[in-house]
């Protein structure tokens, strides 16, 4: 029995050159990171640091919480407060109503995304406008990112350029980036003049200043917040750090993590209301408190959101971001999604083949791999584990426990050897698929051992 | 008891081990001559750095940077070369259109080859929306690293309603990872050192 993830990776890797594209794509960008974090001798320091700071802040966070809303509030922002996805869509479908609102623009937002926040306020007949190039593309495709930092990674430029033809009218064929995203840059300098709120997430939110920070490359995030009269940030609440100090760790580590950059092209305070604007702040649980209680996985909650350890997972690269069935996929999903339900996303636990290289990158120190182990004990309890595998695993325990059946058993292997293909390679046998097994020797280490035979 | 309060309490009940904050005291990498390594991360983000000479006027820099610009926007008095002081404008959304602004720094950072823009200006708009930037910074006013950074704006306690660390132009790769300059916001960066 195969999980979704393997049912839907199989279909993925089906199409041979995009697979080796999409892996070889996100291992250049491991490779970037690598270099820019050598190029640092403080890099395991920053991380460390960066690890510790969650922590505290994480194990602080009603206090520092209360700490930012006060600063935030004393800047002349509104802060609200949401405790999961529905009330965090109605605070912002209220401020739209409020202000006659038709039109919000916005940059990128995983915590929008999380809180199927678009979907619910076009249903009620709003225009959201997502700016981000990569995003904008999904939006007009009706797609989902498949990567949290580099959404539209899936898809090719003549797709984009195809599409492009249809909702700007670009030239007939024309798939070069440079036009397309120019064509794009165009038609939003209308829609960022003409919208009428602006939302963003924030990357970071510092208890001490009241300030949310946002990071991007593109400048849409502070495009879009320039015009409208309302500017609404929304954030999760682990977003928060205790100063600007700690925001000069986490901004060294979380572009040269994401994308191997030294920074974002812009790294974005907002403090105070500018020219009248209204300034509203949303601080979201929506689980997140829960985490915090759960003792084998609160430091999930560490997480900065880089994308890196899907970058580097060797499963994540071979089988994209749609073959998971949570909206964050890569070794942060699987967690994230056990977290938020694991009878829901268990099937994403197959994910993994436990390198860890994703705790290793992690610029905060999740503990990835490890978590995702874990996971994996629970399975069988949750009624999840995989039959075959479970009977397969009663079958070597009983074998395991009787070493005279075993090592009879262990001098028939070889035999194997001889059989005819298809009694080796058919559906039951998932170790045979996609691969060559290897040969049985012809007599095993304990036997060798015995005639003495093993050299030192 | 109201929204906050609900959250806060539940925050408090599942809150299990405390953890100490780390002392954020550290050695970080730093650079001889920040000066020429700064123009040179720079120039790897997509911008460019320019020193003036003694004896030129910021003026004839940005003319020879822009020899076709009509629109230029700065509310700095040292720029003759502006056609409009863009804090006059009633709405930001008279900014479009404008071909180069003027705007001055407050420092420099080296690793990322970003400068810190507080606005000091009346719409934060005028550093995104021109097709140019240029950017006046004192060559003195250079610091290593992000870090320095905001321990430098920490211990200053600063006051901005806004502040950006602007690291070169515009850009994204969201098509096939193929780099574009000029995403949304300005097109081209150029940092002016002066004395």
């Amino acid at each position: 029995m195969s999980t979704k993830h393997a049912e839907t990776a199989t279909r993925f890797l089906a199409d041979r050159a995009e697979e080796k594209w999409h892996d070889e794509t996100l291992w250049m960008v491991r490779a970037k990171r690598d270099k820019m974090s050598r190029s640092l001798p403080e890099w395991e320091e920053l991380r460390e640091k960066a690890s510790q700071i969650k922590l505290y802040s994480n194990s602080h966070l009603a206090d520092l919480l209360e700490e930012f809303e006060r600063h935030a509030t004393a800047n002349g922002a509104i802060v609200h407060w949401a405790k999961d996805a529905e009330e965090h869509n109605a605070i912002v479908e209220q401020i739209l109503q409020q202000h006659q609102a038709k039109v919000m623009i916005k940059s990128k937002s995983m915590l929008t995304e999380e809180c199927g926040m678009n979907a619910y306020l076009m249903e009620k007949g709003y225009d959201i406008i997502e700016s981000d190039l990569g995003e904008r593309i999904l939006q007009w495709m009706h797609k989902h990112p498949s990567h949290i930092v580099m959404p539209a990674i899936h898809i090719k430029r003549q797709e984009v350029g195809r599409m492009m033809e249809q909702v700007l009218g670009t030239e007939k064929g024309n798939a070069d980036p440079t036009y397309l995203t120019h064509a794009v840059r165009k038609d939003m300098r209308q829609k960022f003049l003409t919208a009428d709120v602006a939302m963003t997430g924030a990357n970071f939110a510092v208890a001490s200043t009241g300030e949310i920070v946002v990071c991007t490359n593109e400048g849409n995030a502070d495009m879009g917040t320039s015009f409208p009269k309302v500017h609404i940030a929304t954030m999760g609440m682990e977003k928060i750090v205790p100063n600007q100090e700690s925001l000069g760790i986490f901004v060294r580590l979380l572009a040269r993590s994401g994308t191997g950059q030294p920074s974002t092209a812009y790294t974005a305070h907002y403090r105070k209301p500018m020219n009248g604007q209204e300034f509203h702040i949303i601080i979201v649980d929506h689980g997140r408190s829960d985490i915090l209680g759960n003792p084998e996985h609160f430091r999930t909650l560490n997480c900065i959101r880089c994308g890196q350890c899907m970058n580097t997972c060797p499963v994540y690269r071979r089988s994209g971001g749609y073959s998971y069935t949570y909206f964050i996929p890569g070794p942060i999903g699987i967690n994230l999604g056990m977290l938020r339900d694991p009878k829901q996303y268990a099937d994403n636990l197959s994910a993994c083949s436990l390198c860890l290289s994703c705790s290793n990158v992690c610029p905060a120190k999740v503990d990835l791999g490890e978590q995702i182990y874990r996971w994996r004990q629970q399975l069988d309890s949750l009624g999840k584990a995989n039959p075959t595998k479970k009977l397969m695993s009663q079958g070597m325990k009983y074998l395991m426990e009787r070493p005279p059946l075993f090592n009879t058993a262990l001098k028939l292997a070889p035999v194997v050897n001889h059989l005819p293909r298809p009694l080796i390679y058919h559906a039951l046998n998932a170790w045979g698929q996609g691969r060559e097994m290897p040969r049985f020797a012809k007599q095993s280490f304990n036997e060798m051992w015995k005639k003495n035979q093993v050299q030192k | 008891m109201s929204q906050k309060e609900e959250l806060l309490n539940r925050i408090r009940k599942h809150t299990l081990q405390t953890f100490e904050m780390p002392d954020l005291q550290m050695e970080t990498l730093t650079y001889a001559d920040k000066l020429q390594s700064f123009q040179e991360v720079l120039k790897q983000m997509g911008g460019e750095a320019v020193v003036l000479q003694p004896g030129e006027e910021i003026d004839q820099v940005i003319r020879r940077l822009h020899p076709d610009a009509q629109r230029i926007a700065s509310n700095l008095p040292q720029i003759r070369c502006a056609t409009f002081n863009p804090d006059e404008v009633a709405d930001p959304r008279e900014l479009d259109g404008t071909d180069v602004a003027i705007v001055q720094a407050e420092f420099g950072v080296v690793e990322n080859g970003a400068v810190w823009l507080p606005a000091r200006v009346k719409y934060k708009a005028l550093y995104f929306i021109p097709t140019a930037l240029v950017i006046l910074l004192q060559k003195e006013e250079i610091v290593s690293n992000m870090y320095e950074a905001y321990r430098r704006l920490a211990a200053q306690q600063s006051d901005y309603a806004y502040g950006v660390f602007m690291s070169g132009p515009s850009k994204t790769a969201d098509i096939e990872q193929a780099l574009v300059f000029g995403a949304h916001g300005p097109m081209r960066v150029t940092v002016i050192l002066t004395d």
